[in-house]
């Protein structure tokens, strides 16, 4: 096997996603301002040295909300892929090592739920479960993400079924349970770390979009995507609040897909 | 023949347990499209004669049997907002979305193929990692909002259409097709940038491949190679990918319409989920998701005739 | 290459762009403005699409505001809100308010070119107060009154079951035709429109009744755009898609270019109030909630969400209801960090307590009055967390079955009478989901009811509002302000008391 090499893609997406993460986790503890406290005599003001980003209508500081806001889309889009990827592994693993009538049976579900449209199913189950917070928001994107998982890993764990490896595991008694963890799971990471950089930067955008409908996080819960919506209803007055939003979302996603172009082209490197 | 009539099969299948789940969901679902209608001036006795006039006093499993019974034979029911009849009320909003997202899908095909052949070229040059950089970052920004800035330059500033003034699409097609081209370019910029991205590597892939080499090393030119050999061999994975921008575009639209102020289904679709117009949802549910299964299902058919090979059912 | 010369381009695009934004001057009319004016034309955007299109069917405030200059009842209101004759011709009240007659209006004609009958007006009537054959529930509860209506040549008699001098503001309702059963598809009434077609989610179109009784309307075609989104709105405007948009805020005013629009304020006529459910705890104890009412700064809420622009309120009463009105109540709780904390003391929660806002998320202001009042009651120590929902989950949950804790609204009455406003507040009351519960205001609402005389009448009503003040029903905030944009060459914009928009007074100033 030749050495991984690290390459430009990759770093630079861990550079950009890196230093996100990091201001990110500060934020978590620390922001400037109390990103909900107003002032009624500092609405709207451009960026300055105190308010990195400005103000907004209610003149709470845009950075420390930016901040905030980063965190709860974090938290969304990685809760998101990880019920997708758990899942929907889960669901890839029994169809596709298995097949059968269990494959038949899950996989048409799978199909009727690949047929709707994300969005349409995300509103679906938010009305389902109830208040718009970030945890239903969490369910209903996880819900959308699970198919597109299970295909993948499917036809991962199908390819490996028949492997001589597995073949000769299962000659020397080792049980289905462990032949599927220990031998071919680690072996659909190469499958899956790209579906996972995909999945998450899906989840930041269709969170943002279920905001922009007015179906997502709402405060004092504060995503991105919520940000943005606030941001473009004033987009005249305040172009500033809109520009670096927008900018800190597309950084995030550019990141995390530059992240997934560098594994993918380690992985044609390697193969 | 056989196969195409064993996916039109699993294609109804899908539309019946999709129907069904949408059903199911609305049976979870809280809130009640009788005290939706009534609103603040709701009493009891009027909700229960509502409900009654609506049929949702009757059990969960007739209501589905006799809403399927009447989509059936034609009879798609009654929206409870509007009082008319629902193919009435979707079928000017289903044109323009239909519009849309094939203008945007024709805007896609057309950039995206050429643009990935022509960048194939590039791979390894400085070049390379720029064009990758700004693929990606066409991938990242949010459609709505470039649609935002896209409406405020041109249709504001430039005036080259009018932002919220959505022309009739039967009397004005030529200005209404101006209205959805700003949309249909918004809607496809991330989709075209995926399309790229993923034509490029399937050509990468192929051309690394031993005939690939064994027709180079025959002295065949790289050129004639790529575009005769090369591109038929990714063409089937392009179908299918595009099979996929087909039906991922018809769920972007939603959110595109609202910004560019098009009356399409996108709206019709919020709004009557949250104001729980079964009648409504339920079609609309059925339609979209027909659209998505039919787009995978044409990909597969368009599929089998390029490459006879699949057409023996195995690899799928 | 073909790259470069695509950013090349595009680069040269949004640089023109840029200069033309520069160098266009406001005051330019777009073409579009244009040709609706030399038409006489005008498009207004609202934001909610219409619910019903049968006026007695019809729930949703939007709806009426906009189906108000399409139909009419017996008598309508004006802009002052007093109440003329308009099917009707002649109205007279006798046995202190024990009956009602009317003489009908010679030649009053419905859109559809018939005449309006006798036995159109009774339908109508009966058709609201449940008389009608088929036994269905009274459309509008207050009509149960009516004990016998009679119909004879132009004379309609209506007895009541007991006097109200309020009836007369019920009268109001559409008179529509009798054998006519299109009205939730395509309306007919008597009023300066005429419905031409709707769009949903997009448009209705009305255009000029010419065979109207009364002032024909100077316009002859109104488009409303229904545009949900905020921004949308404001896009139109500056698009020249739209000449007048109500219920702005003063955000997006503010983005508009004031060569090209004027603001004209109103009032929107309505309680906004942060509505406590008075059955649970800790909201049962008056302490707490007049702890609320203290830590409340509704002048605050006012000056950070609406900026400045809004009229503080102290109950259940706004100020174009004119004589039932009591100014004296709103500054009856000032702003008062202190007396609030003590009140709360006293009631046994010295360290505050967590409560829950539920908000309908579609409706913005109300959005942000929540998130004001959470922070003002951050410094009485009371954690504040907003539940946002669906409207039509706020119907059921918090409206039908009171289940929530306090939520924003703004409740407003359809018609002039105060009762409209003050009866939620009785037990009795099927809509009273904020759950008030006191003997004192039953007897005095029974009181108001049965009072023959209108100057008592107002006298009770007053008091009542002075009771839910004193008691702290509810934490009163403002009447919201309404900001309409309005395109410079529109006139003759008029406020009503109530929540509606006359298009039949609007023309171009050419």
């Amino acid at each position: 096997m030749r050495k991984r090499k690290i390459n430009g893609y990759l770093l630079v997406g861990l550079i950009i996603t890196g230093a996100l993460l990091l201001m990110t986790l500060i934020g978590a503890f620390h922001t400037p301002w109390d990103p909900n406290a107003m002032s009624a005599t500092e609405k709207f003001q451009a960026p300055s040295l105190a308010h990195l980003f400005g103000t907004d209508r209610f003149g709470r500081d845009i950075f420390s909300r930016v901040l905030k806001g980063s965190g709860t889309t974090l938290a969304i889009a990685l809760a998101t892929v990880a019920i997708g990827a758990v899942v929907g592994t889960l669901v890839g693993a029994v169809t596709g090592f298995f097949g059968g009538v269990v494959d038949d049976a899950l996989m048409r579900l799978n199909d009727a739920l690949t047929a709707f449209p994300s969005i349409l199913l995300a509103l679906l189950v938010i009305s389902i479960v109830g208040p718009e917070n970030k945890y239903n928001v969490v369910l209903a994107l996880g819900i959308v993400f699970i198919p597109s998982f299970a295909r993948v890993t499917r036809t991962a764990f199908a390819g490996l079924r028949d492997a001589n490896y597995i073949t000769s595991a299962r000659l020397m008694g080792a049980s289905n349970g462990r032949i599927l963890l220990i031998h071919m799971l680690p072996n659909t990471a190469r499958v899956l770390l790209p579906a996972v950089t995909i999945g998450f930067n899906n989840a930041v955008l269709a969170e943002a979009s279920m905001s922009f409908l007015g179906i997502g996080v709402t405060p004092p819960d504060a995503s991105l995507g919520y940000l943005l919506k606030e941001a473009q209803s004033m987009l005249a007055l305040a172009p500033w609040y809109a520009l670096c939003t927008g900018t800190v979302i597309a950084l995030l996603v550019f990141g995390v897909g530059l992240i997934g172009e560098g594994l993918q082209k380690m992985d044609r490197e390697v193969a | 023949m056989k196969y195409a009539l064993k996916r039109i099969l699993m294609l109804v299948l899908t539309m019946v347990i999709v129907s069904f789940l949408t059903f199911l969901a609305f049976e979870l679902i809280s809130g009640d499209p009788a005290e939706a209608k009534l609103g603040t001036e709701a009493t009891p006795e009027r909700l229960a004669a509502l409900r009654h006039e609506m049929g949702l006093d009757r059990p969960f499993p007739v209501r589905y049997v006799s809403w399927l019974a009447g989509f059936v034979s034609g009879d798609l029911g009654t929206s409870y907002n509007y009082d008319m009849p629902v193919w009435e009320l979707i079928a000017p909003k289903l044109e323009v979305t239909l519009c849309l997202c094939l203008l945007s899908f024709v805007l896609i095909t057309a950039v995206s193929i050429p643009l990935a052949i022509w960048s194939y070229r590039w791979t390894g040059t400085a070049f390379d990692a720029v064009r990758t950089a700004f693929n990606q970052l066409c991938m990242a920004v949010p459609p709505f909002f470039t649609g935002i800035l896209m409406s405020y330059f041109f249709g504001i500033v430039m005036r080259l259409f009018i932002p919220g003034d959505f022309p009739d699409l039967r009397t004005d097609f030529g200005e209404a097709v101006t209205h959805l081209f700003f949309a249909a370019i918004c809607l496809g910029i991330p989709r075209a940038a995926m399309t790229v991205r993923m034509m490029r590597s399937t050509v990468i892939g192929e051309m690394q491949k031993a005939y690939v080499r064994t027709a180079i090393s025959r002295g065949n030119d790289r050129r004639g190679v790529l575009t005769r050999h090369v591109l038929k061999n990714s063409l089937t994975s392009a179908v299918t990918f595009l099979g996929q921008t087909m039906a991922e575009l018809i769920g972007g639209s939603v959110v595109v319409e609202q910004v560019f102020g098009i009356p399409g289904l996108g709206r019709l679709l919020v709004y009557s989920i949250s104001n729980r117009d079964y009648p409504v949802v339920e079609t609309l549910v059925v339609i979209l998701a027909f659209w998505v299964v039919l787009a995978g299902t044409l990909a597969d058919l368009i599929n089998q005739r390029i490459d006879p090979r699949l057409r023996l059912g195995g690899a799928v | 290459m073909k790259k470069k010369i695509l950013a090349v381009i595009l680069v040269l695009g949004m640089l023109m762009a840029l200069l033309a934004a520069c160098g266009r001057k406001g005051g330019e009319t777009p073409p579009a403005v244009k040709e609706r004016t030399t038409a006489n034309e005008i498009t207004i955007g609202i934001a909610q699409d219409l619910d019903s299109l049968d006026p007695h069917l019809a729930v949703a405030a939007g709806t009426k505001e906009v189906m108000f200059n399409v139909f009419e009842g017996l008598v309508k209101p004006t802009s002052d809100g007093n109440l003329v004759p308009a099917v009707a011709s002649n109205v007279s009240v006798e046995d202190g308010g024990l009956t009602y007659v009317f003489t009908l209006r010679q030649g009053v004609k419905f859109h559809n070119g018939k005449t309006v009958e006798m036995q159109d007006v009774l339908y109508s009537v009966r058709r609201c107060a449940g008389l009608l054959e088929d036994g269905a529930e009274p459309l509008v509860p207050a009509l149960a009154v009516i004990a016998d209506i009679q119909g004879e040549g132009d004379t309609l008699t209506i007895t009541l079951s007991e006097p109200n001098l309020e009836f007369l503001a019920y009268m109001t309702l559409a008179i529509l035709p009798a054998d006519y059963d299109q009205q939730a598809t395509a309306p007919v009434g008597t009023g300066p429109f005429k419905f031409v077609s709707r769009a949903a989610q997009d448009n209705v179109v009305l255009e000029r009744f010419d065979d109207y009784w009364g002032t024909p309307a100077k316009l002859q075609k109104v488009t409303f755009k229904i545009i949900e989104d905020e921004s949308g709105l404001v896009r139109g405007l500056q698009s020249g898609a739209l000449d007048l948009v109500s219920h702005m805020t003063y955000t997006q005013i503010s983005q508009l270019d004031k060569n090209d629009f004027h603001v004209e304020e109103g009032s929107m006529n309505l309680v906004q109030a942060l509505y406590l459910n008075n059955s649970v705890k800790p909201f049962d104890d008056v302490r707490v909630r007049q702890a609320l009412c203290y830590a409340i700064d509704k002048q605050g809420i006012i000056d950070m969400a609406f900026d400045g622009y809004g009229i503080p309120l102290g109950t259940s009463m706004f100020p174009s209801f004119g004589k039932y009105y009591d100014d004296s109540l709103t500054d009856y709780y000032p702003h008062d960090v202190a007396k609030a904390k003590e009140l709360l003391a006293q009631a046994g929660y010295p360290n505050g307590f967590e409560m829950t806002i539920t908000v309908p998320s579609n409706y913005q202001p109300h959005v942000d009055t929540a998130q004001v009042i959470v922070e003002q009651l951050k410094e009485t120590g009371i954690t504040a967390t907003i539940i946002p929902v669906e409207w039509d989950t706020w119907l059921s949950d918090v409206y039908g079955k009171s289940e929530f804790q306090s939520t924003i609204t703004g409740l407003t009455s359809d018609n002039m009478t105060a009762r409209k406003l003050l009866e939620r507040f009785n037990t009795q009351a099927g809509n009273n989901f904020t759950k008030y519960n006191n003997p004192k205001y039953d007897e005095l609402f029974a009181q108001a009811v049965a009072a023959t005389d209108d100057a008592a009448q107002t006298a009770i009503y007053r008091q009542m509002e002075r009771h839910l003040t004193e008691n702290a029903a509810n934490v009163y905030i403002q009447d919201m302000a309404d900001l309409v944009a309005v395109r410079n060459g529109v006139k003759g914009l008029t406020f009503y008391p109530l929540y509606v928009l006359d298009v039949s007074t609007l023309y171009w100033d050419k």
